[in-house]
């Protein structure tokens, strides 16, 4: 076992937590300082992890094995594979990025950023951890601080947002965990390891009676049709980083625990479930592009583009499960969750910029603020168009292989999702010109633009977009190896 | 020098150029335009350069795998792509070139620029791609750059709406096309064009004729959106919208002859499917007709050269479709030349004379700008198809093929769609050039002065080439190494009939002294009616398509908030009032309470009494 | 006397009792009713105590005790009605609902 990088990733954001805890509330710039600092150290620990894994040898890499509860079998036992390293790495990116989307915060900024790393620290404990028990435990702690996190910094009807969301992921939770336990049993194993679960065949009755409630139990979480609700009301309601960290990353946690424990532990249930699942998923595709067609609020627009991209990337997990396109289907659906998720944290930052100054998420109150805040405007036309699926930005790649898989599994399912892409560029192009094009409105005319520092989060998660649009290899490669290795059982 | 690194700047330079520009010299118009330039002059030198070097083999690098799917980028060198690639790089940079006058006032001439770069980057690596999927990519992203120089002027609604209606309705295309290249892959499991054209190994071997068919009907229907056809033709006119320049550059020589370009680049495949064929043919055929006609009776200038395109690129496909490879390439390269020159033409007048309106143009005295009424003579011979102009030459070769191959329904669909064309070319011309009355006040708005050099030159340049492009049809057929038919001029004196009548009409209702200049068209009242609202197909979108994605949508919307949200919410709601319920027996009361027990007690009295 | 004929007695007084704590609304009124229970208690243990016991000397001790513990239980009712009429200017339970859920 070399230098334990995962831990060192995970006591990162811990011991700012720990510090900022420790400090007087007053002392709001320390805080902040401590938070920046974390979260570019955890950067470059991701970036480290990202460059260290070995994509060709594949499989699970950076091994910590410290039994910690050898009674009930629960073992600190961490490591990561392809899917892993690039899900931390965007955690990190949406962390970084979040820290200074918030640096202007003046209310309670200490417990803010407190609750803020604590969701962080859970969302990494959910990818880095192969112990069944640590993950459904870092999920709870990733879940619970939205509800304070929206409560006290939120707005536009935030105590109903925080209880819808509370509501919604604690019976996703209550799903879940009868079900984990039940796997638990069932082995016999007296393990809670998911590596040795993985190795046991589950009964086949089992696995479709228990798939199901592991499916919908963490799918809630991934804005899965029909069970989206709390997450369009949840976003508008959050404040700016707190949406993207939600957006961004939380929602992937539950396509990810999909993947983790679903179809790893699950995979007869999976693929007797599948197409009822994909379905759904491509329901949620175009179902969510016509809602946000709709829409009036800035906010509520990228809810639900998030429903119907999340929609993607479910459609994705149970197209591989089917096997006829699996790897492209795999690779689609991780490339999706880690593409959506810079995407919108990149959108959530700008929108929260523009609210910030204007104090109004109402598209239709805008108008030419292309001429007023040109950068901002021009960074949010960009995560637009990386939503309209626009080659030469990230999310083209994912939504092409998901696409194909489709076309190949379920043709028809994949001309209807195919043609939603209509509707995604439709619903994007009418909030351009609302909102952006058009005469300026001379309300707005004292509204500054982003400046500075303020450019480098939203310029760092541009970047991010354009060279995985370029470059896909790039994740690919790095994907590649663990797609192969899942895509084999199926 | 090795050809992958000059067709590497000669796509990646004009990127550069608009990255930089963007990102440093927002505020410096004059270098962003000096490094635009730039651009575009080593674009046009490489492409020259590749096309003096001649046909050679395709280079491929891999860009990425992921399963089944192996993308490679890469570069073609055939004929096609050599002629075609050359002629984009060099009429983007007469129209950049142009554009630094016509823009020199403008406060945001850094970003038209830029996106000037942008674009030449787009369409020169579509013209060089390789890989289906690279032309796709790039495709889109020639869109996307159209999105933007159509909606420069954002601030103007209109602008901005037809911007968004011509993404959508390219994007209604595009999904056409994608769901084609998708199912090429799955069935063929490649995108690589000289593998997919392969008559033993290619597409046509591997699938079903069937779904050889299906395919490249979703393929035509992409390039129906890009090139505009009926009945996705509708966002080209709204487009003019954009600068004129943008016109020029996009909406008549380069972007919209994208789909034109592609179907030349699959000639074998669509060859191979008699049904697309017909297809095509159909929908070319009533492109050209229905568009001549509304380019009749239409007052903006810019309209009519935008209708004109549209009716001209149906003529391309149609030539394809027909079988006349060489005709519609021909085709496209000189009309790239000679409504690029209209187009610019056009923004010198709207430029001197502060109007797009024809006659308005011609009341105020557009005819005495020498030379810019020289180039839309010659712009508008070639168009018309005068001999010896470009457009005479090319328009032959349609006939020509059409006559070999199409049914004759066809040839007297092109030759009236052609007296059409010469009608409506020279409708316009007279106006400006006879107005029925003209404006004399002084020299005001400096009517009469011409453009400035920077903004005819690229004019003259384009003029030379509307002039002499009809002489190099031997040297094209060469190059893209097809057989050329000689044509005797008795084959050609139809063409030549046609374009006469056409003028002569056109003389007769704009020309002459008396007359009324009105058109004949405006005399039936019917027809001018359904022209001038052009066939009632954008109130049909209107009407149905537009309204009925709005039903759609507030149906989702409806069931998303009465249905489902309203659905959990009362869910939760009949929680908290089945909590309620079971309080309401906690009366408070103590006595109840009290008596509650008793019974109770006294009831397991009763029961422990009776066991 | 027989023993069924005290325990009939004791049954009614400790009905009465339980009607008085059950319906009046005035809490004297009910620890009237209580002390009449108690009562009834009492008389049951003197009559078991009379027919039955083997020591007689238990059941007096308990109904000693009751008095004892009824005499303490009406002074510190008595001070919280006090307490209560203070308060709220009656000592009516209807209107002591303050647990209603």
């Amino acid at each position: 076992m070399g230098f334990p990088l995962l831990t060192s990733l995970l006591l990162c954001p811990t011991l700012a937590l720990l510090v900022i805890l420790a400090t007087p509330p007053a002392r709001a710039g320390f805080v902040r300082w401590t938070s920046l600092v974390s979260s570019a150290v955890a950067l470059v620990l991701s970036a480290l992890l990202w460059a260290r894994y070995d994509a060709g040898a594949g499989g699970l890499q950076f091994t910590e094995l410290v039994p910690w509860l050898p009674d009930v079998g629960i073992t600190w036992h961490m490591a990561v594979d392809g899917y892993g390293v690039a899900l931390l790495m965007l955690n990190s990116l949406v962390y970084f990025a979040g820290v200074l989307t918030m640096w202007d915060l003046a209310e309670r900024v200490k417990e803010y950023f407190a609750f803020m790393i604590l969701l962080v620290i859970g969302v990494y404990g959910v990818f880095m951890t192969q112990d069944l028990f640590l993950l459904f435990f870092f999920y709870e702690i990733a879940v619970v601080p939205m509800y304070p996190l929206i409560l006290v910094w939120g707005s536009t009807r935030k105590e109903y947002a925080a209880m819808k969301l509370m509501l919604f992921l604690l019976a996703g939770s209550a799903l879940l965990f009868p079900a984990l336990l039940a796997i638990y049993h069932e082995a016999g194993l007296g393990t809670f390891s998911l590596v040795e679960l993985a190795a046991h065949t589950f009964d086949r009755d089992f696995q479709l009676f228990v798939y199901p409630f592991v499916y919908i139990g963490f799918g809630v979480l991934a804005g899965m049709f029909p069970f989206h609700g709390w997450s369009p009301t949840g976003h508008v309601a959050a404040p700016s980083a707190v949406s993207m960290l939600h957006a961004g990353v939380l929602m992937k946690l539950g396509a990810f625990g999909v993947l983790a424990v679903g179809v790893r532990l699950l995979p007869e249930g999976a693929v007797y479930w599948a197409p009822l699942f994909a379905g759904f998923a491509a329901v949620g595709v175009v179902y969510g592009a016509f809602v946000a067609l709709k829409q009036t609020d800035f906010k509520f627009v990228i809810g639900f583009s998030s429903v119907s991209h999340m929609g993607v990337v479910l459609l994705g997990l149970n197209l591989g499960v089917m096997g006829v396109a699996a790897a492209d289907a795999f690779n689609g659906a991780v490339f999706q969750m880690f593409a959506h998720g810079i995407m919108t944290a990149l959108f959530f930052s700008t929108v929260g910029f523009i609210y910030d100054r204007a104090h109004s998420k109402t598209i239709a109150d805008f108008g030419g603020l292309g001429s007023q805040m040109p950068r901002a405007v021009s960074i949010f036309i960009v995560a637009g168009l990386c939503g309209a699926g626009l080659p030469g930005l990230a999310s083209f790649w994912p939504e092409m292989l998901v696409f194909l898989a489709a076309m190949k599994t379920m043709p028809l399912v994949g001309v209807c999702v195919i043609a939603g892409l209509v509707l995604t560029a439709l619903y994007v192009l009418r909030v351009f010109e609302t909102a952006f094009f058009g005469p300026p409105n001379p309300r707005w005319k004292d509204l500054p633009d982003l400046r500075g520092w303020e450019l480098l989060p939203r310029g760092l998660l541009v970047a991010v977009l354009l060279f995985f649009g370029f470059y896909p290899r790039a994740m690919l490669d790095l994907i590649g190896s663990t797609t192969q290795l899942l895509a084999a059982g199926f | 020098m090795d050809p992958t690194a000059i067709t590497l700047a000669t796509t990646f330079v004009p990127f550069l150029a608009f990255a930089v520009a963007l990102l440093f010299f927002m505020r410096q118009p004059v270098v962003a335009k000096a490094i635009v330039l730039a651009g575009g002059l080593v674009s046009v030198a490489g492409s020259l350069v590749l096309l003096a070097g001649g046909p050679r083999e395709p280079v491929r690098f891999l860009w990425f795998s992921s399963g089944d799917v192996t993308l490679h980028f890469g570069f073609i060198y055939d004929g096609l792509s050599l002629a075609f690639g050359a002629v984009v790089a060099l009429i983007t940079l007469c129209i950049q070139t142009y554009s630094v006058g016509y823009m020199a006032k403008d406060p945001a001439q850094t970003r038209f620029f830029a996106m000037l770069g942008l674009f030449g980057w787009a369409m020169l690596s579509f013209v060089y791609a390789v890989d289906l999927l690279q032309s796709f990519i790039f495709w889109e992203l020639v869109g996307l750059a159209s999105f933007f120089l159509i909606g420069f002027w954002y601030e103007k609604p209109a602008a901005a709406a037809a911007a968004k209606k011509a993404f959508i309705m390219t994007r209604v295309g595009d999904v056409g096309l994608f769901i084609g290249i998708l199912i090429i892959l799955n069935t063929v499991g490649m995108f690589d064009i000289p593998g997919l054209l392969d008559p033993e190994t290619g597409l046509r071997a591997q699938v079903s004729p069937g779904m050889l068919t299906l395919v490249m009907v979703l393929v035509f229907v992409g390039i129906m959106g890009k090139s505009a056809q009926f009945p996705l033709h509708t966002w080209l006119p709204d487009a003019m919208q954009g600068p004129t320049p943008v016109s020029a550059l996009l909406h008549s020589a380069t972007m919209v002859a994208a789909g034109v370009y592609l179907f030349a680049r699959l000639n074998p495949l669509f060859m191979a499917s008699e049904a697309t064929l017909l297809t095509v043919l159909c929908i070319s055929t009533v492109t050209a007709l229905l568009s001549s006609t509304i380019a009749m009776v239409e007052r903006d200038i810019k309209k009519v050269l935008a209708y004109s395109s549209i009716s001209q690129l149906g003529f391309m496909l149609m030539a394809l479709a027909a079988g006349g490879f060489f005709a519609g390439v021909f085709h496209l390269i000189t009309h790239a030349l000679f409504k690029a020159l209209l187009f610019l033409c056009a923004g010198s007048y709207i430029h001197h004379c502060d109007s797009m309106e024809i006659e308005e143009i011609g009341r105020r005295g557009g005819r005495k700008m020498r030379w810019t009424t020289a180039g839309l003579l010659i712009g508008g011979g070639a168009l018309a198809g005068i001999p010896p102009l470009a457009g005479f030459w090319s328009k032959e070769e349609i006939f020509a093929a059409l006559s070999h191959n199409g049914a004759m329904v066809f040839v007297a669909a092109a030759f009236l769609a052609a007296l059409l064309t010469a009608y409506y070319t020279f409708r316009m011309i007279f106006l400006i050039l006879l107005p029925a009355s003209e404006e004399h006040h002084g020299d005001a708005h400096g009517h009469g002065h011409d453009s400035p050099a920077v903004m005819l030159g690229p004019m003259m340049l384009l003029a030379a080439g509307a002039v002499l492009a009809g002489f190099g049809g031997g040297w094209l057929a060469r190059l893209l190494d097809v057989e050329r038919e000689h044509h005797t001029l008795l084959a050609m004196l139809p063409a030549i009939g046609v374009v006469a009548l056409g003028i002569a009409w056109a003389w007769w209702d704009f020309g002459r002294r008396s007359a009324a200049r009105t058109g004949l068209v405006a005399r039936v009242r019917p027809l001018h009616t359904l022209f001038v609202n052009k066939w009632y197909i954008d109130a049909f979108y209107a009407a149905v398509v537009a309204r009925l994605t709005d039903l759609l949508a507030s149906f989702f919307h409806t069931v998303e908030n009465k249905g489902l949200d309203d659905g959990f919410d009362g869910a939760a709601r009949g929680f908290v009032e089945s909590g309620w319920l079971t309080a309401r027996l906690q009366s408070g009361w103590v006595q109840s309470y009290a008596g509650t027990a008793v019974v109770m007690f006294a009831l397991f009295g009763i029961y422990l009494g009776l066991r | 006397m027989t023993l069924t004929a005290y325990l009939l007695t004791g049954l009614l007084l400790f009905s009465l009792g339980l009607i008085t704590v059950l319906s009046r609304r005035n809490q004297i009124a009910i620890l009237v009713g209580t002390e009449l229970m108690m009562t009834a208690a009492s008389l049951n243990f003197l009559a078991f105590n009379r027919f039955t016991a083997l020591d007689p000397v238990v059941g007096q001790i308990v109904v000693l005790v009751i008095i004892g513990l009824a005499a303490a239980e009406v002074s510190i009712f008595l001070s919280i009605l006090m307490v209560l009429y203070r308060s709220r200017h009656s000592i009516d339970v209807e209107e002591m609902r303050e647990l209603k859920g």
